[in-house]
């Protein structure tokens, strides 16, 4: 079975967040792991080691930032090599060209599960992974919660409204993981002593233009100016107070 | 004018409201034709508000399937020369946007908290930032709930699908219903959450679950109790969990950091309620109670209950 697990590269959830010219100014930006991307590699590693195989991790990004002890953690989980598509003027917010690249990189390494988060947290668009399948001529089954493997078959649960919905899929088939899937591990020192000398190729594409919708204009939400603290005697008093602005002022009891 | 197509979504007999939305912004944009895909639908199809509607009804439709409903939907874009597809953001729509956008060669805007003739707007960083642009190009677009008001359910012509309907590898083999009963967290005009303040997994049970059953109110969570095993986490709002909208958003015993805010801070009237003055949750509510919550929600449920 040989596994590509899709990893994004993401902005550090505490960035700060400051617009200029209507733009986000992205210098100051430290980048990680996309943590959704976390549970495929976990999930490809438990695949690897139950019925052998090659976990091969699979990134886009930027040329000038050096992502090498981000990725040789998740190697250390168990990952056997790296590739990452190096790119001048990579942007995260491009999933149809982004998953051009990256389709086409697929295309060349004969995989029977392609795995990844179910969305950036940088732009939530939950796109790249569906576009990748479709432009692979493969199925995708996204926000699995649950995947099993019985030969070449996976069955996986996929979160829906009120529920999970399951699916039955012979392989090649594109998934990704919800949060739930699987627990990341703590790779020991000799798995992480080790990951340091797995292959690792830096490989260059050229930037493309797709479909991709351009964004015209950033900007920060309305602020939410605070409101007001209710106060009271008793949580008795308080809680009235509380129902009587939810109905009367807010109107939404 | 152009045309639009608008994807829409049946729940049992009942066409979804999210669709609804969808449908009354599409019709401001052009001449809107609407397809609804599944097993016995027909009914509740021709609830949604669209000038024409196209229902491809089939056994193999029952369960939703990316590659069937995509290629259906193609065949219905190009057969009408659409420029625009619309859809829920739910997971169905969230999950066919981007593949038909990949097998129409169009662009895609997922999650859109605004859509229309002057642009679309969606969030990124969990919200934090709002992107805004004006598509000149064909696009599909997903649009969250809660963000327009529902169409007038009218009928309006009829159609049976006449395309085909493609092979699939995908076998959906059963739905499996978690907690009966409970409001899905995205689609709820209430929420209720829970975060450690609770201190321990069955004060959420007895504190959260009775005060959202009482309100027809969704139950959510912190990352914090969600880590800890107390709920699963489809119950988690925030970046790593759910963006919710809802009418009224009840945080009980949470802290407000700034990846719980990124999951609600959209809901249109915020209460917290928290021991801690200091916390910051407290910046982005509406209505703030300074206390302890054993003593304030037993109250709140007691009033509202009835
Ligand atoms: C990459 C990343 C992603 C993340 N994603 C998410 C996410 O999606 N969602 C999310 O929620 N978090 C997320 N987090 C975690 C987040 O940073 C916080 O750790 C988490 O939200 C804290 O949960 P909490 O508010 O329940 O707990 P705490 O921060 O511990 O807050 C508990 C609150 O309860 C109050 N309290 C205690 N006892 C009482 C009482 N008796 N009565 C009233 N109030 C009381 C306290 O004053 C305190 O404010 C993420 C973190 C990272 C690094």
């Amino acid at each position: 079975m040989d596994i590509v697990v899709l990893v994004k590269m993401v902005p550090d959830t505490e960035s700060r967040l400051e617009i200029v010219d209507g733009k986000v100014n992205e210098s100051g930006f430290k980048y990680m792991v996309n943590p959704y991307d976390e549970f495929a590699v976990e999930q490809a590693v438990q695949f690897k080691e139950a019925s052998g195989g090659k976990v091969t991790l699979l990134t886009l990004f930027s040329n000038d930032t050096s992502i090498d002890t981000d990725l040789r953690k998740m190697m250390a989980i168990g990952a056997d090599e790296a590739i990452v598509l190096r790119q001048d003027g990579y942007r995260g917010d491009r999933p149809s060209a982004n998953a051009k690249v990256i389709s086409g990189a697929i295309s060349e390494m004969n995989a029977d599960l392609v795995i990844g988060g179910v969305q950036g947290i940088d732009y939530y668009q939950g796109a790249t992974g569906p576009m990748i399948a479709q432009m692979l001529g493969i199925p995708h089954i996204s926000g699995v919660t649950n995947l099993e493997m019985n030969g070449d078959k996976f069955t996986a649960k996929r979160q829906i409204e009120g529920g999970l919905q399951v699916i039955d899929c012979p392989g090649p088939v594109l998934i990704t993981c919800q949060k739930d899937m699987t627990k990341v591990r703590f790779p020991a020192l000799k798995d992480i002593m080790m990951s340091k000398r797995k292959p690792f190729e830096n490989r260059e594409v050229s930037l493309n233009e797709e479909n991709d919708i351009q964004t015209n204009e950033c900007s920060l939400p309305p602020a939410r100016g605070g409101g007001v603290i209710i106060d009271g005697e008793s949580a008795e008093e308080k809680v009235d107070k509380l129902i009587e602005k939810l109905k009367t002022e807010a109107k939404v009891l | 004018m152009s045309s639009i197509v608008v994807v829409g979504e049946v729940d049992g007999n009942e066409i979804k409201d999210v669709s609804q939305q969808v449908a009354a912004v599409a019709a401001g944009m052009g001449d809107v034709v609407g397809i609804v895909m599944g097993k016995n639908v027909a009914e509740a199809a021709m609830k949604l508000s669209t000038a024409k509607i196209i229902i491809a009804e089939d056994d193999s439709l029952e369960n939703y399937d990316p590659i069937k409903f995509s290629s259906i939907v193609a065949q219905v874009v190009e057969q009408t020369s659409s420029t625009k597809v619309l859809m829920g953001a739910t997971t169905m729509g969230k999950d066919l946007g981007p593949r038909l956008a990949a097998e129409l060669n169009w662009g895609y805007l997922g999650d859109c908290l605004e859509a229309g003739d002057d642009g679309f707007v969606r969030p990124n960083f969990a919200g934090k930032v709002l992107a805004k642009s004006n598509p000149t190009s064909p696009v599909v677009a997903s649009i969250r709930n809660n963000a327009y008001p529902a169409g007038e359910s009218w009928s309006g012509t009829v159609e049976n699908y006449s395309g085909n309907i493609p092979d699939s590898k995908l076998t959906t083999t059963s739905i499996e219903k978690v907690g009966a009963g409970d409001v899905e967290l995205t689609e709820a005009n209430i929420v209720v959450s829970g975060g450690r303040g609770l201190e321990s997994p069955e004060n959420y049970d007895e504190h959260i679950r009775p005060l959202a059953n009482s309100l027809g109110a969704a139950a959510g969570a912190s990352r914090a109790i969600v880590d800890a095993g107390w709920v699963p986490h489809s119950h988690q709002v925030g970046q790593t969990g759910k963006t919710v909208t809802p009418d009224l958003y009840i945080a009980i015993g949470i802290s407000g950091a700034i990846q719980h805010l990124g999951g609600m801070s959209g809901s249109k009237i915020i209460v917290a309620i928290n021991k801690d003055a200091e916390a910051p949750i407290f910046k982005v509510a509406d209505y703030g109670i300074i206390g302890d919550l054993f003593e304030i929600v037993p109250v709140l449920k007691s009033k509202l209950g009835n």
